[in-house]
């Protein structure tokens, strides 16, 4: 809301609510999760006020995002935050149920589905995958191979959730089967609506790799710093030194691109870029993280190889390789030949 | 002759422009003024000879381009930290000769100012902006590279005078410079960093000796330097001893995080040129469709937005009055590597063109191959990459030493 901005909120004073809201929700089942972070309003923070949110820009929900990864919020937040937008135009009922945590609803991220027009319903059939946390879930939201998505319940006949597949124990993900799944049409979510959720997704990726780094190289300090060998803790030498020198280096460059991803000239470049960046050095932060801490990192009790885990399930999630590629072939298709910058100079 | 054209005007920002205006000014007169000679993705372009380069830079700042924080009094445009970030991001925009004279403008000029008398403000700053005086940076020396607390040259006072004796080595263009920012010993070795002294030395003083070292670009850029009983007035030393070098520590600071401010901009100009220059060729049009390439070029663009970020935010910290501390070395480090990063690439893909080569592809060749050698120098000065990594894991991480 406008006039929170206007009071001077910032983003940061999110990170601290989020931080506490996601330690409670550690014991508690997805819908008691969806409760509480409802309650302390953290499922709407960038939803519309008429779908019961908060109406904040995308970068009040980086702060969020981070906390629920660096708690390892078994909570599909992401997903939530990004409907809550996305939904209102089209289903606003549906976006008000996902805000005030009344409806657990998530999305496929890989794949897409046919659908047939039957009168007022239309018939999904089709293969989508990456969706996470979604054996819990009322609703997914399916890409269709036409343009746009759809807002499917889970318990509709013909919908098979296969067994989680993928690195990420914290939030898993589940490939989904769709056979002649009948839903109403009017739970189509346009085209425009898809574009932006797929743009902001690029952004939260990004929050929920830092908040994954920043805990991975804390513990990789707090053991270099604490753990002794010959007489004297890790950190005395100059190797490990360098290795988490390298590693917070990593960590800035992700949080700096953040910040300029959600700044006022922001656009597809910028949110590529945070995306990009932050698969890269997020998997080379908690990689080192893991190998910093010896034996004890390949350890199922150390956290680090849960983050790890997670950072790769991210980085496939967005498709990083497309993406970089992409942004490879965009920018030479934008640059003309030589000959032709030499007659404009 | 520069080519520079004196009937354009010589202002690029007068009177109160501000914001898209101001850089929209600034990107006018470097298009209508900028010598195509000096462009080195045109073919026109040719080295730039010194007195040309004095020319050009002078006349960047009569337009308003060179001091752009520095205060009026002292000659410089007044303006703020974020009209600096704009006009950098407009001068990194275009492929421009390098300053002559970075050291005196983002290196001696920032510590006079932080440290200088007023004197010596009103007596060192305006000639530096005006390129009437050249400086040179005097900190190394054969057995103190990165380590300056192991310095030798030996400042001894004889009463309004100060004499040095001793030598530096890796002084980027002593050969052309008119004055020398000398770091000395005024105590015995065993102070290290205590009793450190700074000093503008006149390069053309009595017993001042300049031998150049050709370096792998071919070219004659850096000097040693040999100081023998060479006199100082007292009144061309910059603070006192301990002082001077104290606030010089702080003035460095900031000056790694906000030299050459235009470099990630410039980074862009070269990948531009890179890809244009490709897709002139039949060879290179294909490699850079291939999607090994493409990713390739995707982490160019992300290492160039990375390092972007990096700045910015310093430069939000800075005009927010937060101290940058150490958090400069993470973007020297960052552009240092990644710049070399792309250098290969740009040798790696020049090197696939089709036969007979196009003029396009010769003068890319031309432009990177030096770039490539000359970014091996940018993991080694102003602090080597090892060096900035154990600033990075003393200062910001503040890992223990673990004894």
């Amino acid at each position: 809301m406008t006039t929170l901005i206007g009071e001077g909120l910032q983003p940061s004073e999110f990170a601290v609510t989020a931080a506490r809201a996601v330690a409670d929700c550690a014991a508690l089942g997805p819908r008691e999760q969806a409760k509480h972070l409802a309650n302390d309003g953290l499922l709407g923070v960038i939803a519309s006020e008429e779908v019961g949110g908060l109406n904040l820009p995308l970068a009040f929900a980086v702060p969020v995002v981070a906390a629920a990864s660096s708690g390892l919020l078994s909570f599909p937040l992401m997903e939530v935050l990004l409907l809550s937008r996305a939904l209102k135009e089209a289903l606003p009922r549906a976006a008000g149920a996902v805000v005030s945590g009344d409806m657990l609803a998530t999305i496929a991220w890989q794949g897409s589905v046919s659908a047939e027009r039957e009168g007022e319903s239309i018939v999904l059939d089709g293969c989508v995958a990456r969706a996470a946390g979604v054996r819990d879930a009322d609703t997914l939201l399916v890409r269709l191979n036409t343009g746009g998505a759809v807002l499917m319940p889970t318990d509709s006949e013909g919908v098979v959730i296969e067994d989680a597949a993928g690195l990420d124990l914290t939030v898993p993900d589940h490939a989904v089967r769709l056979q002649g799944v009948a839903v109403p049409a009017a739970s189509v979510v346009p085209e425009n609506a898809w574009s932006v959720l797929c743009s902001d997704a690029n952004v939260l990726r990004a929050a929920a790799i830092l908040g994954s780094a920043e805990t991975c190289l804390a513990m990789a300090q707090e053991h270099a710093s604490t753990r002794r060998q010959f007489g004297r803790a890790l950190s005395y030498n100059q190797a490990l030194r360098h290795s988490l020198a390298r590693q917070k280096l990593a960590l800035e460059g992700i949080r700096h691109a953040l910040t300029r991803s959600v700044g006022d000239e922001a656009g597809a470049l910028e949110r590529d870029a945070v995306f990009l960046a932050a698969a890269a050095y997020g998997c080379a932060i908690s990689e080192g993280a893991l190998q910093v801490h010896g034996g004890m990192g390949f350890t199922w009790d150390v956290p680090v190889h849960r983050h790890l885990r997670r950072v790769r399930a991210l980085q496939a999630q967005g498709n990083a390789s497309e993406v970089l590629a992409g942004l490879g072939r965009r920018t030479v298709a934008a640059i003309a030949p030589a000959s032709d910058i030499a007659v404009r100079a | 002759m520069t080519g520079i054209d004196t009937a354009q005007p010589a202002t690029a920002t007068a009177g109160e422009l501000s914001g898209e205006a101001y850089r929209v000014a600034i990107r006018r007169w470097l298009r209508a003024n900028l010598p195509a000679s000096f462009r080195s993705d045109s073919a026109a372009f040719a080295s730039p000879s010194l007195q040309q380069s004095i020319e050009w830079e002078a006349a960047l700042y009569r337009a308003g381009l060179a001091g752009i924080t520095w205060p009026k009094a002292y000659g410089g445009h007044g303006r703020t930290l974020r009209e600096h970030l704009i006009a950098n991001q407009e001068i990194g925009a275009l492929a421009m000769p390098e300053s002559v004279n970075s050291i005196g403008k983002e290196l001696a000029g920032p510590i006079i100012l932080a440290v200088g008398t007023e004197e010596q403000k009103h007596r060192f700053l305006p000639a530096i902006l005006e390129m009437r005086d050249i400086w040179c940076q005097g900190f190394s020396e054969p057995e103190a590279g990165s380590d300056l607390a192991g310095l030798r040259t030996r400042a001894t006072r004889d009463g309004d005078i100060w004499r040095i004796t001793g030598q530096k080595i890796w002084t980027s263009g002593a050969y052309r410079a008119q004055r020398c920012l000398v770091l000395a010993r005024t105590g015995p070795l065993e102070d290290r960093h205590r009793g450190l002294a700074m000093f503008a030395v006149r390069l053309d003083a009595k017993g001042v000796r300049v031998r150049p070292i050709k370096s792998i670009d071919d070219r004659e850029s850096f000097c040693e330097v040999f100081f023998d009983d060479v006199e100082v007035l007292q009144s061309d030393a910059l603070g006192a001893p301990d002082e001077g070098w104290n606030a010089a520590i702080r003035v460095l600071e900031i000056e790694r995080a906000t030299n050459r401010m235009y470099r990630s901009w410039r980074f862009e100009n070269e990948l531009r040129h890179l890809i244009a220059a490709c897709k002139s060729d039949p060879a290179l049009a294909q490699l850079v469709a291939n999607p090994r390439y493409e990713a390739k070029i995707g982490e160019v663009v992300v290492d160039i937005e990375v390092l972007k970020a990096h700045v910015e935010t310093a430069v939000d910290a800075l005009a927010n009055g937060d101290k940058i501390g150490a958090r400069g070395s993470l973007a020297k480090l960052h552009w240092s590597e990644a710049h070399q990063r792309f250098a290969a690439l740009a040798l790696e893909l020049l090197s696939q063109a089709s036969l007979p080569q196009l003029p396009a592809v010769q003068i890319a060749r031309r432009r990177f191959e030096a770039i490539y050698l000359q970014a091996r120098a940018e993991t080694i000065y102003a602090g080597t990459t090892e060096i900035q990594l154990g600033i990075i894991a003393d200062r910001i991480l503040q890992l223990s030493k673990g004894k």
